[in-house]
Formats: structure tokens, sequence, C-alpha cells
């Protein structure tokens, strides 16, 4: 959830020192920062593994950006944004890799979960598991503008115009894009199987 | 039920609603039992979507991502990196490179004179003393190529 900007953010000085050649001063930043953005990131790609290496890529590339950050609100706001363009961008490439490949996607199998060692009730962490699962099929098959929208709203708790903010976009367009999202998600709970395994594809 | 109605109906799920209109909304809910179900199921729809099992980083995570920060710090000191690079700079730089391009074509077009044969064309055929191939334009294609010493013997039947 993104914070009152008008608070003082101890990530700018951080950021300054990073700007100034203290590379190593960007790992607290790192430490801080990186339970929230591995969530985001397995929300919006869906994947675990994927999002690991996506918070990798958010983190260099807001380290080369520390120099030009401005002050204007929070640092995690900033992550966010970074964070949000860049899975965008992952799944922008993955259509296109899906559509030159030219042929139906791999069979999407359930991953193997295996509930931590220790975890206070793994089966309600199976059933946890499974009905993300469900979700992320039914996500994925949103344009990623769309999936965006949903996930900042649905899972991240953000307002319509915090949205508008990240995204750099109209509250009038969050708005559409969520609605024609939910419309979507709809038709598909009402589509039999079998079509939903065929009308995959480009959106 | 229209479009806008439906706006509504989500934009009142999601608590984006303003006071006036929500209540008003509610209340016609109370006395439209259609309007109160296609809430219902917006609401279970939403409801529905879970979201992945909270799991901590893995171990090690910061020094990965360290190590990968540092790995791309030495990259960027030693090229230069195009996306970092000033609006202004790259603009600078695409339009010089559309103006190299557009000059190039345009060089390609100049006209040769009507007194010279107008076709050009490239034969192998180096003179005495080069080395044993290269690249010439002749202007008159028809003109017989010079000949190759050795070129004969080898030329396919």
């Amino acid at each position: 959830m993104v914070t009152n900007p008008s608070t003082t953010d101890p990530g700018w000085e951080i950021l300054a020192r990073v700007a100034a050649g203290e590379v190593e001063a960007f790992s607290s930043l790192v430490e801080a920062h990186q339970q929230r953005l591995l969530r985001l990131c397995e929300r919006l790609l869906g994947e675990a593994e994927e999002a690991r290496d996506a918070v990798q890529e958010v983190f260099l590339k807001a380290y080369r950006k520390a120099a030009s950050f401005h002050p204007q609100g929070q640092v995690y706001t900033w992550l966010y944004r970074i964070a949000v363009n860049h899975c965008l961008n992952r799944l922008r490439r993955r259509r296109l890799v899906q559509f030159t490949r030219l042929s139906p996607e791999p069979a999407e199998d359930v991953p193997a979960f295996d509930p931590p060692d220790g975890a206070p009730d793994p089966e309600a962490a199976l059933v946890a598991r499974r009905r993300w699962m469900a979700t992320r099929k039914a996500i994925e098959r949103l344009p990623a503008g769309q999936r965006a929208v949903l996930v900042l709203v649905r899972f991240e708790g953000m307002s319509y115009r915090q949205v508008a903010e990240t995204l750099q976009i109209t509250e009038g367009a969050v708005e559409s894009r969520l609605f024609r999202a939910m419309r979507r998600l709809e038709a598909a709970q009402e589509e039999p199987l079998s079509q939903v395994s065929r009308g995959r594809g480009l959106t | 039920m229209n479009r806008r109605l439906e706006m509504d109906l989500m934009r009142l799920l999601h608590g984006e609603l303003p006071p006036d209109r929500a209540r008003e909304l509610t209340a016609r809910m109370a006395r439209e039992p259609e309007l109160a179900d296609r809430y219902r199921r917006l609401e279970e729809g939403w409801q529905g979507l879970a979201a992945p099992p909270e799991a901590p980083a893995p171990p090690g995570f910061t020094g990965r991502v360290m190590a990968h920060v540092r790995a791309g710090a030495e990259e960027a000191g030693t090229t230069l990196s195009w996306s970092l690079a000033p609006t202004w700079v790259r603009a600078v730089a695409a339009l010089a490179l559309v103006a190299g391009l557009a000059l190039g074509a345009g060089l390609g077009r100049t006209p040769v004179p009507a007194s010279s044969p107008s076709s050009l064309s490239m034969v192998a055929g180096p003179p005495e003393g080069l080395g044993a191939s290269f690249w010439t334009l002749v202007e008159d294609a028809t003109a017989p190529a010079p000949a190759i010493p050795g070129a004969a013997a080898e030329a396919p039947r």
C-alpha cells in the first residue's frame, strides 16, 4: 500500500548515498523493500521464480536511476512504479514470444507445491496455493494493462487514484480497465472449460 | 443494465463511489432485486480472486540482488547506456541517424550525366599489381570486364 508522500522517507538518504557512489548502501534499500516487491511481481507475473528475476532487474534499474531520483514521494512508490512497468514489459514480451512461436502455449500444469517445513498449517497453505493457481489462470488471460490495474486494486489495496499515479494514467482509464477486466473474468467463469483452453492468445 | 450503472456498482464494491451516490445506489438495490443480484455476483467474483500465499524472500536473496547490482554497476561504468541518456541526447542521436540515412539514400540517387551510360555495375577485376579480387565500379555494364588473370581456367562450364 502506498503511504502518504508528505512523510519523510529514510530511503531518500540511502538513494543520495548510492548516487554519491556508495554502492553498498543500496543493500539496506533491498532489504527493506524486497519482500513487498517480490509479492507484487509474483502477483503480476504469476510465477515466483520469474518474480525473483524481475525483482533483481527492478533493483538494478533503481540503482541506475538513483542519481536522477527526485524526492517527491515515497521511495517505495517510486520502486513500485519501476516494478510495475518492468513486469508489464515482461508480460508484453511473453505474449510476443508466444505469438511468434505460432504454437499453442504449453500446457499449464499446476506446479508441485511443498509447504515449507514448520509451516503452521500445511494444509491451509496448500489450499491457499490452489486458490491462487486458479486465480492466476484467470488473470493470465487479461491484457497486461488490465491485469496490472486488477492486481494493484485487488491485491495491493490501492485506490483508483493511487493506481493512476503509479501507472501514470487517468483515473477514468483505471476504472475502464478494471471494468473490462472484471467483465472478462466473469465471461471466463461462464465459458466451458474447452473454450477456455482454446481461447487464449493475444488480446 | 447500462455500463455506467455497472461501473457505479463496481465503484461501490471498491469503496470508490462518493458517499451520496453510494447511499442512493444502496437504496436502489433494496428496491430492485435484479440490481442487488448483479452487485452480489460482482462481489463474489471479486472476493473469489485469491492472492498468492505470503512466502518469505529466499535465503541469500539480498546478496544475489547486490551481486547483480554490482555487476550492473561495473558494466554501466564501462559502456554508454542509452536508456539512461537524457531524452535530448537520444533525440539528437536519432535525428543524426535519420539524417545520415536520408543523405545516404540521396547520394545513391544522384543522377548520372546524360553523356554517360546510365547503369552502374560491379565487377571483380583487379588492376595489375593489386590483390586477387576487389570491387570496382564501371560506368558501362555492357563494356567487357577487365580480364582476370587465371580466371578463364577457373570459369564454370
